[in-house]
């Protein structure tokens, strides 16, 4: 037996009516229904049968729903009494909650089904908000991951770094002297724990393979407990093992367990070779161990360490600092300072006292002559120089965001236009406002709903990759994920926007002109002018937007070609270099001897006569540094002037074999390069470059000069061109060029740069076999094409600089895109009127004229407020700009002349199609 | 068998005359309209029940509801006096009508 009244409450929909009322029609097609499927089982139909008879006897549900309203107009109530009975029987039983059900269903199946009958707007409007919100969606999860989290380091706002400063050379942050460090330690009293820790790299024996570059930090013992640190395993340095002669002990981090021990958890007590030397491991670090160090390190004077090499850096061996006053005089500083605030000490007292401290110092020793120290927040330190560009990144990616939306809501406006007669109609038939209202809303909500999906997905791809390009020196980056906050954040952007969606047809709808709209498309001869000003400023706001980001990223790009341009004074070209630090075990540095280091100079004068005898080798060299590693400095004294050298800067020493200037250097400008007689033997020699003769040197020359240091007189023998060592963006620093045999690495550290014909890369098995042939326990790294190595350096201009243009790029699109829908829309709009012109005699330049100049005005509008905006806002980024100004006039001319270009393009389709407007037929339109 | 358009116009008068004699329910009156014409006018569901609706707002005829013994409960419409003085009225259109087309229809002589 069915239950025919259930059917039928669930196909008819009569929301109007008093209940009473709906529930006897229900009732009475329920007993129809039924006399219907007995009188076919009388029949003898099977039940089956009987019941499809029943049921076709209503084709068409919402007809009859329509006609049985229409037969009961005159028993509908008021609209509010209306809304107040619905919202009665809301909470009635379960026939009538059934209806509301049906209503949402109905609604989200109405709103699919006009989605669907117009796939080109849907389309387009689905895509433009998937591009919004996803570039949103992603940059939001990048900065959640880098900025937002919590730092690992627990209280980190009470950490700070303890910088020292030189007013001679103008740098704030240097590294410290351990004299100072330990004089620190013993006045200061606004640090709780003060903390040391020096960066540097060990090779590690790797049993059965090539061995292997780690890098490593030395630290004081305090410093894990300070930044809240803990071992995985193992513990951390006790205070006897951070002093002169203490055992060699080690930690080392999670990921060097797992590839190296297998997480073996007895791994405490197992030796590791490093450098030649046997350590001892006592625990396992987890990989967040070294969050910031990095950032530490590169935002460093000097003493960079492995924060220069541009891969990404994972401390993987911690040793303890073990400093020497005796060794490490006042007048090296090779370590940084690292402290938690005392309770009662803020960093504005930690400050007073700590300069106090460091004027005692400067007047009780000569050798802090200038030096003054400097706190920062660590935070600061770590993310202050993120902040800038991320938030400038956030800005345009909203913008791309709002640019989106202000299409759609274009596209909706023209859409809705075209809806005005069906609304009409709707209206006429008693369908109330909300019920339009709510329709629209839901048809807003599912695009949007629908967009954000595809969003999401693009996000996904971004964020992959965001990580694998980004510059190595953003933390965190290489691990962002898409997780709950941002989709949750997602997922309120596009509700918002979804709602907002809704709204625009639902006011189009309510100021609806019912004549006008009855009479069909175009009812009258010209659109309302207020609806065009709306529009209008729409697209103005969109090209402004465009300009904005245009300009950013015209900027930045200009930035690259003159960076692009600079002359490094190195030739990297068809250059490779292969680097390797040799073990003071088997090549002793004894400060004895210097510079008779007799092992060292054995290994280079070997390397160098193979290296040379390589097939494709043009020339070769062996340096101190490559020409990217900006080295160390030293002061710096010529013969004579000794009290005026008190207030100079430090000078950059340079150390090569005679081949570097053949292989890569800067060209000789006046006197001789260096030469391979130049041995340890013979009288010391240096060149130095444009750059000091200047600066040391004005009006004098500097050939013949002594200077002294490193406890010999050397004498000026010629002066080279500059090198851009420190990056090109910088200037040429200062430097002085010494023969490596007179001056060797006190570290053991040495380059290999060969210079090829032909592909550098095919040089490498070779170079690496010359290596295993003249010692197969020394590890080989950073072996690959100097012009890589140039590359790597401006990664992170390079980075911001592709996803500006992208932005700029995605908002050109649709600012392209609205102008060309509203000009089309507005084309449409005024086919009466451009037919009637035509018909009066109009020529059709004329029609063009009128169309393009629109479109012309429209731009000419953006591009100024655009300019305007971008006048104010480039200045975000001139810490990224090289070479220009951010109110550079050329770029200004050349993206407002781009843009202009596009407009009339742009506007080119449009205003074509009006003038093939046949004229009788727009008359007829009506 | 007959176009829709000649079927709108009677529906209302074709109910109200079947009420005349005695009360029916709704399909009941689908059912005698097959019968009565021989099957040559038949009106479905959805043509025939919002007349039923439409008339009974007029004020032409009421519903009420009804239980036989044995019998489903069903809605059994009757005429109202209004109803009756209407379905006199429409008949009396009705015969003018037919009277006035027939003359017209008749075929010319002379």
């Amino acid at each position: 037996m069915r239950d025919w009244e259930e059917y039928v409450r669930g196909h008819l929909a009569l929301p109007d009516l008093t209940p009473g009322r709906e529930e006897r029609i229900v009732r009475e097609l329920a007993g129809q229904l039924d006399e219907f499927f007995r009188d076919a089982l009388a029949r003898g139909l099977d039940e089956r049968e009987a019941v499809a008879h029943a049921c076709r006897q209503v084709p068409d549900w919402s007809d009859l729903a329509a006609q049985v309203r229409e037969a009961e107009r005159p028993n509908t109530r008021p609209y509010l009494e209306r809304l107040s009975l619905r919202a009665e029987r809301a909470v009635q039983t379960k026939g009538s909650r059934r209806t509301a059900v049906m209503h949402a269903l109905n609604d989200v199946r109405y709103a699919v089904r006009r989605l669907r009958k117009n796939p080109g707007f849907t389309i387009v409007a689905a895509l433009t908000l998937a591009i919004g919100i996803g570039a949103n969606t992603a940059i939001f999860s990048a900065l959640d991951s880098v900025l937002l989290r919590p730092a690992p380091i627990p209280g980190i706002a009470r950490v700070a770094m303890v910088w020292e400063t030189d007013r001679n050379s103008g740098t704030t942050r240097e590294p410290a002297s351990v004299p100072d460090y330990l004089d620190f330690l013993r006045m200061g009293k606004s640090f709780d724990t003060l903390a040391a820790f020096a960066g540097t790299e060990v090779n590690m024996a790797v049993p059965g393979g090539d061995p292997v570059r780690l890098a490593a930090l030395s630290v004081s013992h305090e410093f894990l407990p300070l930044m809240g640190m803990k071992p995985v395993v193992g513990r951390t340095f006790y205070e006897a093992e951070d002093r002169v002669g203490g055992p060699g002990v080690v930690l080392i981090s999670e990921s060097l367990w797992t590839r190296y021990f297998g997480r073996d958890p007895a791994v405490a007590g197992r030796v590791l070779r490093l450098d030649e030397k046997p350590r001892t491991v006592i625990g396992v670090m987890p990989d967040t161990a070294d969050f910031g160090i990095l950032q530490i390190l590169a935002s460093a004077a000097y003493s960079r360490s492995f924060a220069d090499r541009s891969a990404r850096a994972r401390v993987d061996v911690w040793e303890p600092l073990q400093p020497d006053p005796r060794t490490l005089p006042r007048d090296t500083h090779p370590i940084f300072l690292l402290g938690r605030l005392a309770t009662a000490a803020t960093v504005e007292t930690a400050r007073q006292e700590m300069s106090a401290i460091a004027d005692e110092l400067e007047r009780a020793f000569r050798s802090n002559a200038g030096r003054g120290v400097f706190i920062e927040r660590l935070e600061d330190v770590i993310f202050g120089p993120l902040r800038p560009p991320f938030f400038a990144l956030l800005g345009a990616v909203a913008l791309v965001l709002v640019a989106a939306c202000i299409n759609v809501a274009g596209l909706q406006l023209a859409r809705g236009i075209n809806r005005e007669p069906e609304i009409a109609v709707r209206c006429a038939l008693g369908a109330r406002p909300g019920v339009l209202a709510r329709q629209f809303l839901v048809e807003g909500l599912i695009l949007t709903l629908l967009a954000a999906g595809v969003g999401v997905a693009l996000a996904f791809a971004g964020i992959k990759a965001l990580g694998a390009l980004a510059p190595p020196d953003v933390p965190r980056l290489s691990s962002a994920t898409i997780d709950v906050h941002v989709l949750a954040l997602t997922a309120a952007v596009s509700v918002l926007v979804g709602l907002v969606f809704g709204m625009v047809p639902t006011l189009q709808a309510w100021r609806l002109d019912l004549q006008s709209a009855l009479r069909g498309a175009g009812g009258s001869a010209t659109s309302a002018p207020r609806r065009n000003r709306l529009r209008a400023v729409l697209v103005v706001a969109e090209l402004a937007l465009a300009v904005l980001l245009t300009v950013g990223a015209g900027l930045l790009l200009k930035s690259f070609w003159l960076l692009s341009r600079v002359d490094p004074g190195f030739r990297a070209a068809g250059v490779l270099k292969a680097e390797y630090q040799l073990p003071p075990g088997r090549y002793p540095v004894d400060f004895e001897v210097w510079p008779n280091f007799k092992e060292i100079h054995a290994f280079t004068n070997a390397l160098l006569q193979r290296a040379q005898a390589l097939p494709g080798v043009e020339s070769a060299a062996i340096a101190g540094n490559h020409p990217l590693d900006p080295g160390f400095t030293n002061s710096f004294a010529v013969v004579g002037r000794e009290a005026e050298a008190k207030t100079w800067p430090e000078i950059s020493i340079r150390r090569a074999t005679a081949g570097y200037f053949r292989t890569v250097g800067p060209p000789l400008v006046r006197g001789r390069l260096l030469l391979d007689s130049d041995t340890t033997a013979a009288p010391p020699v240096l060149l130095v470059n444009e750059a000091a003769a200047e600066r040391f040197f004005p009006g004098r020359d500097p050939m013949g000069q002594q200077i002294a240091f490193w406890g010999a007189r050397r004498t000026i023998v010629g002066i080279v061109a500059n090198e851009r060592f420190q990056g090109l963006a910088a200037a040429a620093p200062l430097a002085a060029y010494l023969p490596l045999a007179q001056a060797p690495s006190t570290n053991g550290a040495g380059v290999l740069l060969l210079r090829t014909g032909s592909d550098p890369l095919a040089l490498v098995p070779s170079v690496r076999a010359a290596f295993r042939e003249l010692d197969p326990a020394l590890a080989v790294f950073g072996v690959e094409p100097l012009e890589d190595t140039v590359s790597k350096s401006v990664t992170q201009r390079r980075f911001v600089t592709l996803l500006l243009t992208l932005f700029a790029v995605l908002t050109l699109l649709l600012a392209v895109i609205g102008i060309q829908s509203i000009l089309n829309y507005e084309t449409r709009q005024r086919t009466r009127e451009i037919g009637i012109r035509i018909a009066l005699g109009a020529g059709r330049e004329q029609i063009l004229r009128r169309v393009v100049g629109r479109g012309f005005m429209l731009a000419g509008l953006g591009i100024l407020i655009g300019s305007a905006g971008a006048l104010g806002l480039a200045r975000v980024l001139t810490a990224l700009l090289f070479g220009i100004a951010p109110t550079d006039a050329g770029t200004f001319v050349a993206v407002a002349t781009f843009i202009a270009a596009l407009a009339l393009a742009a506007s080119y389709f449009p205003a074509r199609r009006a003038t093939r407007i046949d004229p009788t037929q727009a008359l007829r339109s009506e | 068998m007959f176009s829709p358009e000649l079927k709108k116009g009677s529906v209302e008068m074709l109910i109200l005359a079947l009420l005349e004699t005695r009360p029916r329910h709704g399909y009941e009156i689908g059912k005698l309209i097959e019968s009565r014409s021989g099957g040559r006018i038949k009106f479905a569901l959805p043509s025939l029940y919002p007349a039923l609706l439409r008339l009974e707002n007029r004020g032409w005829i009421k519903g009420r509801w009804v239980e036989k013994a044995g019998e489903r409960r069903r809605c059994f419409y009757r005429l109202t006096p209004a109803g009756r003085r209407t379905l006199a009225a429409k008949r009396a259109t009705w015969k003018e009508y037919l009277a006035a087309v027939s003359s017209i229809m008749r075929p010319d002589h002379a």
